[in-house]
């Protein structure tokens, strides 16, 4: 389809919340790449009858390109012997690439199977400073999807001096100064000092709270915290901080939780895969749930957002700039383990995993996602994540859509997981909540747009990108979701009766925040001193 | 400065895997007068930068489309084509590079299979590991395995590992203890303030002792492994060790169970303390084609494309595969200096296209000779120091042909 084309999708059920459209039955007009409020008569027609039209899927948080990922994706050699694909037959003989999927598909792979799931924007998650130009190079092979990058920042070296000099101020310059060197959308925290705290060596190998001192007594998590938070807000970023917080996955974590949130209190921030994060219990003394602690604080706070990085069964990839959390999943399970300590700036740790059903910990991370969703108020504010692949790949996002929305399903698996920790577990309580279609559309699509700040996305209004999703109505939400009858990006159908027909590349995301050059002399002067690239090499922008 | 001398400043080296990116190149009347701040290594792979870029057909100069035309066909007539990325492409090239192999269904191999000890290790256990810049700041203790970087890496113990200042190590050297291991010949660094020697029959064992002993095991009291525990228990000791071994110590490959031994140690030291396993990694963006490799098919190397689809063939490899005389062309692209010996004695009798810096004079004589400029000379791009860390590349001579240009024209013409 040529630029100028145009398209009615005629006579579907229409799901467009951000328009308040709710399943009625309406025409989309596409004039390029964009929606438009009308067309003649006769222009080509897409039959859409009986089917249900969304806006194309939009992922907040995954791991898909970059540094750390390629790190993963080499050290699962067998998972890409046991799932190789063939390159698929596109339209017009244009050319198509093979590759492999598992957990970290290849590059090419990886754009064909977000367009055949319906999605046509996704969030790079992580992206370490110095290996921007990697990332956006995967990105580059990575086609269809629209895609932009959180780069990682809160264990920074430059950052942290300048918290113990009070340099607030510079701090604003040097992180819009990063964002547009790095061709970033958004800023990362992962666990605030607590990645310098492991790579220095020391006794201290974590940090235990938000306010352990990070070799100096004026840097702590909370610090990192409300300076970043206020930066971004300050740059009016599209997407406010996007916030790991301290003690991933430890039992009890919900204190330093409920800490990170309230110390940001009236402040825009976005908590990201909290379902790891919502934790009671005690370390050596066993988890509980505390789901419902840290749903109330999301609810009664709307400047707060989240996602929830659900779990599911089967076979995940563990991979995150908390580089000593995966040590201590190193250390408990035995399996293969990466650690890449990244000169001044982050880490990166990984290790493949399973979750299972009758693993303890596994069915109470399982049953701590769900207990999110089913009690969160405002499903804009709380969207669909599986922190992919950590709490397990992007393809299984339709099983997850199936336990939201089918309560009968999801008392089924309930009865077939290990509920040896599920003690206080709204879960067991019945939860008799199951999602709307409308809902789901919020929690996948228009609500990932609205929280990035990404206002063409996520909806079908007049001026929107022509990124639409149709799906046939199968009374099994499962396999709705999983196989899209047709998807059109950017006015492109890339999916035509449930093949992947077209591939065109796909956009990037990127703001561009105005700086001080003032910055840039005295992060010339850092880079002299301490760094082992040249201060011109740095970022990702193409050099003369 | 006269009208025909200019600088350009910020270059990145690629002589090594160090990729040094502070190099200032001066040029005068368009040759290489001088590249500043670089080793001798550097100054060599740098040269004058002139070129007299050739295309030959079938032995004799021919215009370069006609060159693209005879390529395509002879690599469309091939029943089990082999496309080997060799040295000196930027990663943009290695790209079109991987493109190509996919869409001929061709075995993909690099010249990373010198490497594949270290790669096949990192897969079965992991690693833990450290950009360059990282061992700068933290690492008090550097222990070189068998290897001295002065003569293949000249520049890492001054910009890394060794000399500089770093945010832990305000005294550089000083702050740090440089420990040599020498296994048999292959020895550590002579200025190292300390040195144990291991017998190379003993290499796996002593390896053994001393995770054993960082674990807090005792696997023997053998007078032998007497200095192999005390080493351990120095590493321990340590705040953040740095473990040097090296990834393409030359011709014979690196013992497989060495590298997995290596691996292990370094990942046990990170109990008691902090622990980086450096493997060095040779220069002209070597560790580019193992990230765009994978990347673009799930494997870092011996990528086989038969099916329709990537296979992993580390064994036998490409150079198995030639001896075989299953292969029955090739596209070899890069610079022919960096070919291994086997695998260019296997090209040899092949019917080869070659794309890449001074290609028409290699010693297995393409049928199709393609000559371009080196990648970071002539070509710009990005490239991976051997850490992985992404670096841009700033051409300072242009003329010669891009190998990502000529590479690019190929796909167009097979249709891929
Ligand atoms: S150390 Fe290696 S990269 Fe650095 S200048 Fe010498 S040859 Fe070039
Ligand atoms: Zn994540």
């Amino acid at each position: 389809m040529s630029a100028a084309s145009r398209l009615r999708i005629s006579g579907g059920t229409v799901y467009d919340p951000a328009n308040g459209v709710d399943g009625e039955v309406r025409d989309v007009c596409i004039e390029g790449d964009r929606i438009v409020v009308e067309l003649p008569s006769n222009v080509p027609r897409l039959d859409a009858r009986g089917m249900i039209v969304m806006p194309g899927g939009v992922d907040i948080h995954a791991h898909i390109a970059g540094s750390s990922v390629n790190q993963g994706r080499r050290l699962l050699p067998e998972e890409h012997a046991a799932d190789p694909v063939p390159a698929p037959r596109l339209a017009d003989g244009a050319i198509a690439r093979s590759g492999t999927g598992g957990t970290i598909p290849s590059t090419f792979t990886t754009g064909y199977r977000y367009a055949g799931l319906g999605y046509t924007t996704a969030m790079e998650a992580a992206v370490a400073p110095l290996a921007a130009r990697h990332a956006h190079a995967e990105l580059d092979d990575t086609p269809i999807i629209d895609a932009g990058c959180f780069v990682l920042l809160g264990n920074d070296d430059y950052l942290l001096r300048q918290l113990v000099a009070g340099e607030l101020a510079r701090v604003r310059q040097y992180v819009a100064w990063l964002l547009g060197a790095t061709r970033a959308y958004a800023i990362k925290i992962v666990n605030p000092g607590g990645i310098a705290r492991w790579k220095s060596g020391g006794a201290e190998r974590n940090v235990g709270g938000i306010d352990d001192p990070v070799g100096s007594s004026s840097v702590t998590a909370r610090k990192i915290l409300e300076v970043l938070a206020g930066a971004a807000n300050t740059l009016e970023l599209p997407h406010p901080v996007h916030i790991h917080c301290n003690n991933l996955g430890q039992p009890g974590n919900v204190a330093t939780t409920l800490q990170s949130m309230q110390a940001l209190a009236g402040q825009r921030a976005h908590f990201t895969h909290l379902q790891f994060h919502s934790y009671g219990g005690e370390r050596g003394k066993g988890w509980k749930s505390a789901a419902r602690d840290v749903i109330e604080h999301v609810n009664a706070h709307p400047e707060i957002s989240a996602d929830v990085g659900q779990v599911m069964f089967g076979p995940a990839t563990t991979l995150t700039a908390d580089a000593p959390v995966e040590h201590l999943l190193y250390t408990s399970t035995g399996r293969k383990w990466v650690n890449v300590d990244s000169e001044l700036e982050t880490g990166c740790g990984i290790v493949p995993y399973a979750y299972r059903e009758q693993a303890a910990v596994a069915a109470l991370q399982w049953a701590v996602g769900l207990e999110l969703f089913l009690l969160a108020r405002d499903p804009w504010r709380v969207v669909l994540s599986t922190d992919h692949p950590n709490g397990g790949s992007f393809l299984s996002y339709p099983q997850l859509i199936r336990l939201l929305m089918d309560r009968t399903y999801r008392d089924e698996q309930l009865k077939r997981v290990n509920q040896k920790m599920f003690a206080g577990s709204a879960l067991l309580d019945g939860l008799a909540r199951e999602y709307t279609l409308s809902e789901i559309a919020i929690i996948t699509r228009a609500g990932p747009a609205r929280l990035l700040g990404l206002t063409t996305k996520g909806h079908l209004g007049a001026g929107a990108d022509a990124d639409v999703t149709i799906y046939a109505d199968h009374p099994d939400r499962a396999q709705m979701f999983a196989t899209p009858r047709h998807v059109i990006k950017g006015g492109t159908i890339v999916v035509e009766e449930g093949q992947l027909r077209r591939a065109p590349a796909g956009r990037r995301l990127a703001v561009r925040p105005e700086y001080d050059a003032a910055v840039t002399k005295d992060l010339k002067r850092f880079f002299q001193d301490y760094a082992c690239v040249s201060f011109e090499n740095y970022g990702a922008e193409p050099v003369s | 400065m006269s009208a025909a001398t200019r600088r350009v400043e910020h270059v990145t080296c690629l002589g090594c895997g160090c990729a040094c990116d502070d190099i200032t190149v001066v040029l005068q009347h368009d040759r290489i007068g001088e590249a500043r701040n670089a080793c001798a290594l550097g100054a060599a792979w740098f040269g004058d930068g002139t070129m007299t870029p050739d295309v030959r057909v079938h032995g004799r100069t021919a215009p370069l489309e006609q060159a693209l035309d005879e390529a395509a066909r002879l690599l469309r007539a091939a029943q089990r084509p082999l496309v080997y990325l060799a040295a000196d492409l930027s990663c943009e090239a290695q790209r079109e590079a991987v493109a190509l192999g996919d869409r001929l269904g061709a075995m993909l191999d690099s010249v990373s299979s010198g490497a594949a000890a270290g790669i096949l290790a990192a897969q079965r256990r992991g690693r833990a590991a450290a950009t360059l810049g990282e061992i700068r700041q933290r690492a008090d203790v550097i222990v070189f395995w068998g290897t001295d970087p002065a003569e293949r890496y000249p520049r890492f113990t001054s910009r890394y590992a060794v000399e500089p200042q770093g945010l832990q190590t305000p005294e550089g050297r000083r702050s740090r203890t440089v420990i040599a291991v020498d296994v048999g010949a292959r020895r550590g660094p002579g200025d190292a303030a300390a040195r144990v020697a291991v017998a190379p029959g003993d290499e796996m064992d002593a390896l053994g002792v001393m995770r054993a002993t960082v674990q807090g095991r005792v696997a023997t009291d053998h007078e032998r492994f007497r200095s192999a525990v005390e080493l351990a228990r120095r590493m321990s000791a340590g705040r953040y060790v740095a473990l040097v071994a090296d990834g393409e110590p030359g011709a014979a490959p690196a013992d497989p169970d060495v590298a997995e031994a290596l691996v292990t140690l370094a990942q046990a030291l990170n109990a008691p303390t902090r622990c980086a396993l450096v493997v060095l990694r040779g220069g002209g963006n070597r560790s580019g084609a193992d990230a765009v490799f994978t990347w673009q098919t799930g494997f870092p190397f011996a990528v086989d494309f038969a099916p329709g689809y990537p296979t992993y063939r580390p064994q036998p490899g490409a150079v198995a595969l030639l001896a075989a005389g299953e292969i029955d062309a090739a596209l070899v692209i890069g610079s022919p200096a960096s070919v291994p010996e086997p695998m260019a004695t296997g090209l040899a009798p092949l019917v080869t296209v070659a794309i890449g810096p001074r290609v028409s004079a290699a010693s297995f004589k393409p049928a199709v000779a393609l000559d371009t400029g080196i990648a970071g000379i002539h070509e710009g791009g990005t490239a991976f120091r051997m850490d992985d860390v992404p670096l841009p590349l700033r051409p300072v001579l242009t003329g010669p042909p891009t190998a990502a240009g000529a590479l690019r024209s190929l796909r167009e013409r097979l249709g891929a």
